[in-house]
């Protein structure tokens, strides 16, 4: 942090203010102010938040104590719902697995792949334009076609997948998406391989912050590529890396879409996940109340994460 | 750049602002929200949900000549017309009442239906489209009594018992498919296999799916879409004793599964791993002539018909049989072949103004009339009122195998429901539907499969 | 700056292009299956090149739909909730990663909190409310404007983004008697170039492509945007939907955005954003 004289108004950590007695006052005048310019700055996005997100949550939280089928009056019953979820639901366990083992999975790879994919784009190379938009395609072709072109390509009996896995030897290629031991594998590469464009966008945002004087100066110094990567490129990457750790990890906890259109949670439930049974308590079984204590749960294990992340992030800063 | 770009920011902010400012107008000044089948038009007729409260401040001492605008639920309009077909049949018998639809997606609609009756915009009449969420809507208030008109209904409309929960009828049904078995008469005939006689088991169909298999280059024998209905609503409806809503004993799903996959095995049918990961469409298998035979609901006659029309599909001649019985005890045409179906079904808004009510009434008892059916079969929908002239009308269509068989087949079965009205239905069923794609997949034994889906089950029962 | 043709760079082209048609697969797919008739989509085996040739899918489009309407609508929205966002949501980090004021990390902590929940798990309690008190008992652009325009993700991006920005650069500005306004508006905005611009250009991309939300509000096809007009191809179980229009469909609604991301990557150049930080 900066030594360098703070004018008024300007954010001051409490310590740095000396504590006369006559600074009382001014210090918590100046508390004031910079309560009300911070709040200044954040009420035009808040403001909307609080309405349109805040306010419904709040009513989940109270809704996933109660039995409610989103219609009529909701019947309060305490802990009920949390009770049956993680005693007496034999799904909510299965689907809290599955979506471990995919977040574990699916958040290190394309953390990795969109790195990379960052760094090899981030230079000047006739066509990157190209490369670029290619890498980002996948997101932005329909979520559906997504679906049904990976089944295409990795369906056991005349997916091209298998048919070179079978070309290279192996007599008993993988069932994909009608196995219940692939099919989670299968739903995370295609995962990866759909938002890995996503995060490079991210990445190659926070590449353009590196000063080329640094990679310069490493350079002077000798030190290789791979050097330069590790020694320049990630410590200034951090504030990116840990927002792409923290997006990727929400998201993977939360992940829906992909999951319903490739196998809908088959087979059997080998691939469903928890925002997937919420749907299905909501939607198909009308719990409304159920689903939203699954929610809740699943709300406290982002937040577990999160918090873990940010106090990781806070002491690898020091 | 970096000086131009809060300038450049601004001026898309500005753009936006007028243009939120346009949008804004437009929709804030009409009161539209009905949907039209006229998409287009600048102004929509007037949602009658909204004028419902707003509108309806003239005295109710009126006469009952005072036109009435009843609000109706349906989805994908220009391709299901049975809505506007039932609305305008409607209106020329009772001039004073108009039935205006209002579009939804055939496949969120019972999700954009609780949206709007949690906020207190459903329709008047509300479309019951998968009868297992009748408990859900009338438990939580949504659905009108209407018991008086259901137990008034002549007795041969069939289904109403899908709309009863705890002994209040909530739904009159208009609509009533059953499953049937598809055969291509071309096919068999180039096999040299005979073609369906009504008195088939299931173990005889699979002995011809397998003939003709073997018979036929390149055509499988039968096909059975992915769907969980295909066999569990089979199993559910024929085996003698079977109780799904009960939750204790699934066993009877067995032989039903060992015999597909045995078919899959031999070749005899498109394995479901090759159907799910190929996206297949059942249209496609039967229409384009890959399969010589397929059990399905009713309502591919009428698709059918018109894809044969537009050169969707292939043109070739075929009939429909009744399903495949359990044992021979209901097989020949001289007995009633069992099969299922879940009818669609009207329901009252339970909040619908009460000026309208009787008029709402009306409708719901004109859609289950002889009347409705007819003109119901005309465009190929199979009304719930079993007729004479019901039938008739059905067969009248061009381009539907009018052979003595068919007409037995559509005619004459007894339709079991696939969803029996229990509060817990929808959870049995997700229960079930796992099983399903676990044995079809075959990455779990029929048993284990089973196994798993009764412990849920008897979990969600409590 | 010349550069020659090298194994090495050659062996590079070589695998980007295997990469990028590895990417742009799927889009080849629906373009090969929006030339097909209906009936011909889903085959055993995948035919990549249709047998049949139907283009007219590509004219049936505008006919049989509202597709000039679905795009339309579809960008307002994107361009409007784009502009809020960016406009919101970096004003908003501007106060959560440089002014230091009681309740601020709490704050912080709610916003990033809401991103844990599940859209479908709040969505009803969330209609309820607004069909009471938007236009239209909801079905309106405007809803799905206010519903897409203050997400915590560009808070909390254009948050982290500014922490990489040095101190020293807005408190020398301090000195010079610049008010955190000036600050945020001649500092950091033109700083934070390539972070609005991945902001933008996902905010625009997620909203272009959005189908929940849209789908639950707009109910009226004058009001659809191109994702939830394409459902209108898409039957229920009981009829044949129509596969030739639905990805001609698809494939005219990717282009435009794949039009803006060409455009928006630019931003994307080394040396951008620290050229203002020498100074």
């Amino acid at each position: 942090m900066s030594t360098t004289a703070l004018p008024e108004g300007a954010p001051a950590p409490a310590s740095q203010v000396p504590k006369a007695p006559s600074q009382r006052k001014r210090r918590s005048k100046l508390r004031l102010r910079n309560t009300l310019m911070g709040w200044s700055f954040i009420a035009p996005n808040f403001v909307g938040f609080a309405v349109i997100t805040l306010v419904p949550i709040i009513a989940l939280f109270y809704y996933s104590c109660t039995k409610w089928g989103a219609l009529g009056d909701a019947q309060w019953l305490g802990l009920d719902n949390f009770e049956k979820l993680f005693t007496r639901d034999p799904r909510f366990k299965t689907a809290l697995w599955n979506t471990l083992y995919y977040t574990a999975l699916h958040m290190p790879l394309t953390l990795a792949a969109s790195l990379g994919l960052a760094v090899l784009l981030n230079r000047k190379l006739r066509g990157v334009a190209f490369f670029r938009t290619a890498a980002f395609f996948p997101y932005i072709t329909s979520i559906v076609a997504i679906a049904i072109v990976w089944n295409l390509l990795l369906s056991p009996d005349y997916g091209p997948v298998n048919q070179i896995l079978r070309f290279l030897g192996v007599d008993n290629p993988p069932g994909w998406t009608v196995s219940a031991t692939w099919a989670m594998p299968a739903i995370i590469l295609v995962g990866t391989w759909r938002e890995m464009g996503y995060y490079m966008l991210l990445f190659l945002a926070g590449l353009q912050t590196i000063p080329p004087e640094l990679y310069e100066a490493a350079k002077l110094d000798g030190a290789g590529a791979v050097k330069r990567f590790w020694h320049v490129t990630m410590p200034c990457l951090r504030p990116t890396t840990f927002f792409v750790t923290v997006m990727l990890t929400i998201g993977s906890m939360k992940v829906f879409d992909l999951v319903f259109v490739m196998t809908a949670g088959g087979p059997g439930r080998s691939t469903m996940v928890i925002s997937q049974l919420i749907w299905q308590q909501a939607f198909v079984e009308g719990d409304y109340g159920y689903a939203s204590a699954i929610a809740v749960v699943l709300f406290f294990l982002c937040l577990l994460f999160t918090i873990i992340q940010f106090m990781v992030n806070r002491r690898s800063n020091k | 750049m970096k000086k131009t770009s809060p300038i450049a920011l601004l001026g898309v902010l500005a753009m936006a602002l007028t243009m939120t400012a346009c949008g804004g107008d437009g929709d804030g000044t009409s009161t539209s929200g009905a949907s039209s089948t006229e998409a287009t038009t600048e102004a929509p007729p007037t949602d009658t949900a909204t004028a419902e409260e707003t509108s309806d401040v003239p005295e109710e001492t009126e006469p009952a000549e005072e036109p009435i605008v009843l609000s109706m639920s349906g989805w994908s309009l220009e391709t299901t017309p049975e809505f506007q077909v039932l609305a305008d049949a409607f209106h020329a018998a009772n001039p004073n009442v108009t039935v205006e639809l209002r579009e939804y997606d055939p496949n969120d609609y019972e999700t954009l239906m609780l949206a709007d009756m949690s906020s207190g915009s459903a329709t008047d009449i509300i479309t019951i489209k998968q009868a297992k969420f009748t408990t859900q809507w009338a438990e939580g208030g949504q659905l009108m009594d209407i018991s008086d008109i259901v137990s008034g209904l002549p007795a041969n409309v069939s289904g109403a018992g899908s709309y009863t929960v705890s002994g209040v009828n909530y739904g009159v049904p208009y609509r009533q498919d059953s499953w049937v078995l598809f055969y291509n008469k071309d096919l068999f005939d180039q096999a040299g296999v005979a073609t369906p006689d009504g008195t088939w088991t299931w173990d005889k169909y699979a002995e011809v799916a397998k003939e003709l298999a073997s018979k036929l280059d390149g055509v499988k024998g039968t096909y059975e879409h992915s769907w969980q209905s295909t066999l569990q609503g089979f199993a559910q409806a024929q085996t003698p004793g079977a109780d799904l809503a009960g939750g204790q004993d699934y066993s009877y799903l067995k032989p039903y599964y060992e015999r597909v996959l045995d078919l899959q095995d031999s070749g005899a049918q498109e394995t479901y791993a090759n159907i799910t990961t190929n996206s297949l469409t059942y249209q496609a298998n039967f229409g384009k002539q890959s399969a010589a035979m397929m059990a399905m609901g009713s309502w591919y006659v009428a698709t059918l018909i018109s894809q044969q029309a537009s050169g969707d599909a292939d043109t070739f001649n075929w009939g429909i049989a009744p399903v495949p019985q359990y044992d021979e005890s209901t097989t020949g045409t001289d007995k009633v072949p069992v099969t299922f179906g879940d009818p669609t079904g009207l329901a009252i808004n339970a909040n619908i103004d009460p000026a309208k009510l009787d008029a709402a009434k009306a409708f719901l008892q004109f859609a289950a009339s002889e009347e409705a059916g007819v003109a119901l079969a005309g465009i190929g929908i199979l009304s719930s009122v079993a007729s004479d002239a019901v039938t008739e009308a059905y067969f009248a269509q061009s381009g539907i195998p009018t052979d003595d068989l068919s007409k037995f087949a559509i005619g004459t079965h007894e339709t079991k429901p696939e969803n029996p009205q229990s509060p817990y239905i929808a959870a049995i069923q997700s229960a079930l539907g796992e099983a399903h794609t676990a044995i079809m997949s075959e990455s779990s034994s029929i048993d284990d499969a089973i196994a798993m889906a009764t412990e849920t089950i008897q979990a969600e029962l409590g | 700056m010349k550069r020659s043709l090298t194994p090495g760079r050659v062996g590079l082209y070589a695998g980007l292009i295997l990469a990028a048609a590895f990417l742009l697969l799927p889009f080849f797919w629906m373009v090969s299956s929006s030339l097909k008739p209906d009936n011909d989509v889903f085959t055993i085996p995948v035919r990549w090149i249709p047998e049949v040739f139907r283009p007219s899918n590509y004219i049936d489009i505008w006919t049989k739909s509202d597709m000039g309407i679905w795009l339309k609508n579809t960008l307002i929205l994107s361009v409007v909730v784009t502009a809020l966002q960016l406009f919101t949501g970096s004003f908003a980090a501007y106060g959560f990663s440089r002014i230091r004021f009681p309740g601020r990390d709490a704050l912080f902590l709610a916003y990033l909190g809401t991103l844990a929940v599940p859209w479908q798990a709040y969505m009803i309690p969330q209609y309820k409310m607004m069909a009471k008190v938007m236009p239209n008992g909801g079905d309106s652009l405007l809803s799905i404007i206010v519903l897409q325009a203050f997400g915590a993700f560009g808070v909390f991006l254009m948050k982290q983004f500014y922490e990489s920005i040095p101190e020293e650069l807005s408190e020398s500005a301090r000195i010079d008697g610049l008010s955190e306004y000036g600050i945020y508006r001649r500092i950091m905005l033109p700083l934070s170039v390539p972070a609005i611009a991945s902001l933008g250009l996902l905010t625009f991309v997620n909203t272009w492509n959005d189908f929940l939300g849209p789908r639950l509000y707009l109910r009226t096809r004058p009001n659809f945007t191109i994702q939830v007009g394409l459902k209108v191809f898409q039957a229920d179980a009981t009829q044949g939907s129509q596969f030739g229009l639905l990805f001609a469909g698809s494939v005219i609604s990717v282009l435009p955005i794949a039009i803006i991301f060409m455009l928006g990557q630019r931003y994307f150049v080394e040396g951008i954003a620290t050229s203002g930080m020498k100074g």
